[in-house]
């Protein structure tokens, strides 16, 4: 073995890297749990734990910090590698080996999850068929052909690709994406005479006006980005469109132009995510108890259709009972209006995972306890067999 | 030092990791969405029923103004002409409105838009829904239809006559005229406080009468 190989060695399986791991995990909390007040739960989730460099605004002062994949990552390796190259497996150490095989579930637990898990929401009214589920926090700008009488060609730019203000190519548009300005957080007013040229040459951006806001991070307020969008042909530009993703309180439509000979729709939405079935809602029924307002029950008759298995059946949606389909579980969340359900769409193969970890580190304690407890206890037999 | 081989190594895997999480402009290919129930609060609606805004944006200069009336696709080709009586104020036109109204006295003036979009924009239910959605009422199905419209056939076109009126102290009331034309749909529509619209009423009937095929 040459020197680098073994130093390489000695570093994934020392026990300092755990130390210095561990302090790094607490200060990658004790920093997430400070920035969560201006970031808001899902940002540090996203920045802090799910990301392999967080960076930690302190003040003025921007500190990089290792992110949760890494030290989870690196832990995950030097645990495993101490394993492998130090421990030897004995009856005595059974429950160190238990504890410690229960953390690298856990560990790879959470990489999964992070990995796996989605967590969407479809929104349905009644006599509506949707394929598709919707993001919650995530969205795409979505520049559609719909010339064909029966399919509708989607290009779909996440918002992520907007907010770098980059011009954006695809293969598949016979223009380029020219992101003019994008505001994460958005509101609008009516032009007025005062207003000033309007940005946008086409559509619903040349009524209103878009002005950015400070991006909020309440749990109970959403974000509604806006952005304004060029679309350039390698002879002209097609036009500015202003694009916003639309809300309960002000929609905003899709706007249609024509180019080229195509019909096209541009709009910024929820990032869809079809599935292979759809399901229609035949009835969305909001019960009280009698003669109060308190809600009794929420439920969601839907018809489920999948052309693939040639199902076509009847399901039943209602509190506490989601339909679990395709490795997915919908639960009833809540509606809008009289006609209106709204399904939570999760799918989180790896959701057992933590309880086994946590179990196995349990147990392993206590058998390791319980040995060292046997062994105290004998020794004290013997040395109170010997006299003194 | 070990640190050495591993800084590279674990900034190769970082970036490796930071690549695969790199969001991508996507392409695929979906069947045609069904035409949605337009209801008041239908936020994906389709984009040819673009017109649908029921909700007013928020900010000072919104107030008293609808997204209403904001077309996206303009019908082209041939045109529809009328008479408008002489009491109602032709304000200035848009590229997006073909013909536009103050209608009623300073202070409680309703707003008459002449719009036109391109094939049947979502259907006869479908607007009448929308227009309903506008004025806070909740839609019809679509055997409740005929008890709410009258329609005509004047100077060979078939119009259809929407009158709906919100309920409250400051009631929003709709009086609008749909009619389909060479392809397209033209939408005559006023919209305004339910006794200016009350008011306007008669001339308004007598003015979708003199709409007809320009010549």
């Amino acid at each position: 073995m040459n020197d680098s190989v073994r130093h390489f060695r000695d570093f994934i399986v020392s026990l300092k890297l755990t130390v210095v791991l561990l302090a790094l995990g607490l200060l990658l909390v004790f920093a997430a749990t400070l920035a969560q007040v201006d970031l808001g739960i899902w940002d540090v989730q996203e920045n802090f734990f799910r990301s392999f460099v967080a960076i930690w605004h302190v003040g003025r002062i921007y500190l990089p910090l290792p992110g949760g994949y890494l030290v989870g990552g690196v832990l995950l390796i030097n645990l495993i590698a101490a394993h492998v190259h130090r421990f030897k497996f004995t009856a005595r150490k059974s429950g160190i080996f238990l504890t410690h095989l229960g953390l690298i579930l856990l560990l790879l637990g959470e990489l999964l999850s992070g990995l796996w898990q989605e967590d969407f929401r479809m929104r349905i009214t009644e006599g509506e068929t949707k394929n598709y589920a919707e993001s919650y926090r995530v969205n795409e700008l979505t520049i559609t052909d719909t010339t064909d009488p029966k399919f509708d060609d989607v290009v779909a730019i996440p918002e992520a690709l907007l907010a770098r203000g980059e011009p954006i190519q695809s293969a598949k548009l016979p223009f380029k994406v020219v992101v003019k300005s994008y505001f994460p957080n958005s509101m609008l007013a009516m032009r007025g005479a005062d207003s000033g040229p309007a940005v946008a040459t086409a559509g619903i951006g040349q009524r209103v006006i878009a002005a950015p806001q400070p991006p909020t991070y309440k749990p109970d307020e959403q974000n509604v980005p806006a952005a304004f969008i060029e679309l350039v042909a390698p002879e002209n530009s097609v036009g500015t469109w202003l694009v916003r993703l639309p809300t309960q309180e002000t929609p905003f439509p899709p706007q249609t132009f024509d180019y080229a000979g195509h019909s096209w729709k541009i709009a910024l939405r929820p990032q869809r995510n079809y599935k292979p079935f759809s399901l229609t809602l035949e009835k969305f029924s909001h019960d009280v108890y009698l003669g109060t307002s308190i809600p009794k029950n929420y439920s969601s008759r839907l018809h489920l259709a999948n052309p693939a298995s040639h199902e076509d059946r009847e399901v039943l949606i209602y509190m506490n009972n989601p339909l679990r389909y395709a490795g997915l579980t919908f639960y009833q969340s809540g509606y809008e209006g009289e006609h209106t359900t709204i399904l939570q769409v999760v799918r989180n193969p790896s959701w057992q995972l933590p309880y086994l970890a946590c179990t196995m580190m349990a147990l392993g304690l206590v058998i390791q306890f319980c040995i060292h407890l046997v062994g105290f206890i004998g020794k004290r037999r013997r040395t109170a067999a010997v006299p003194a | 030092m070990a640190a050495r081989h591993i800084f590279p190594a674990f900034t190769a895997l970082t970036l490796l990791f930071v690549a695969c999480r790199d969001p991508k402009v996507t392409a695929y290919r979906v069947p045609k969405e069904k035409d949605p129930q337009m209801g008041p609060a239908a936020p994906a609606a389709d984009a040819n029923a673009a017109p649908a805004a029921s909700a007013r944006p928020p900010g000072p200069s919104g107030a008293g103004a609808t997204m209403a009336a904001t077309p996206v696709a303009t019908a082209s080709g041939a045109g529809l002409i009328w008479t408008a009586p002489g009491s109602w104020k032709a304000k200035a036109a848009s590229a997006m409105r073909k013909g536009s109204y103050a209608v009623g006295d300073a202070g409680a003036e309703a707003d008459l838009s002449i719009t036109a979009f391109p094939g049947e924009v979502g259907g006869e239910l479908a607007n009448i829904n929308r227009w309903r959605g506008q004025v806070s009422l909740p839609p019809l199905a679509e055997a409740d239809v005929a008890a709410h419209v009258t329609r005509l056939n004047e100077n060979g076109l078939a119009i259809v006559i929407i009158d709906a009126a919100g309920a409250g102290a400051n009631a929003q009331r709709v009086l609008g005229a749909i009619v389909p034309f060479e392809g397209a749909t033209w939408f005559f529509k006023l919209l305004g406080p339910d006794a200016v619209v009350a008011k306007a009423r008669p001339e308004f009937l007598a003015f979708v009468k003199t709409v007809k095929a320009a010549p």
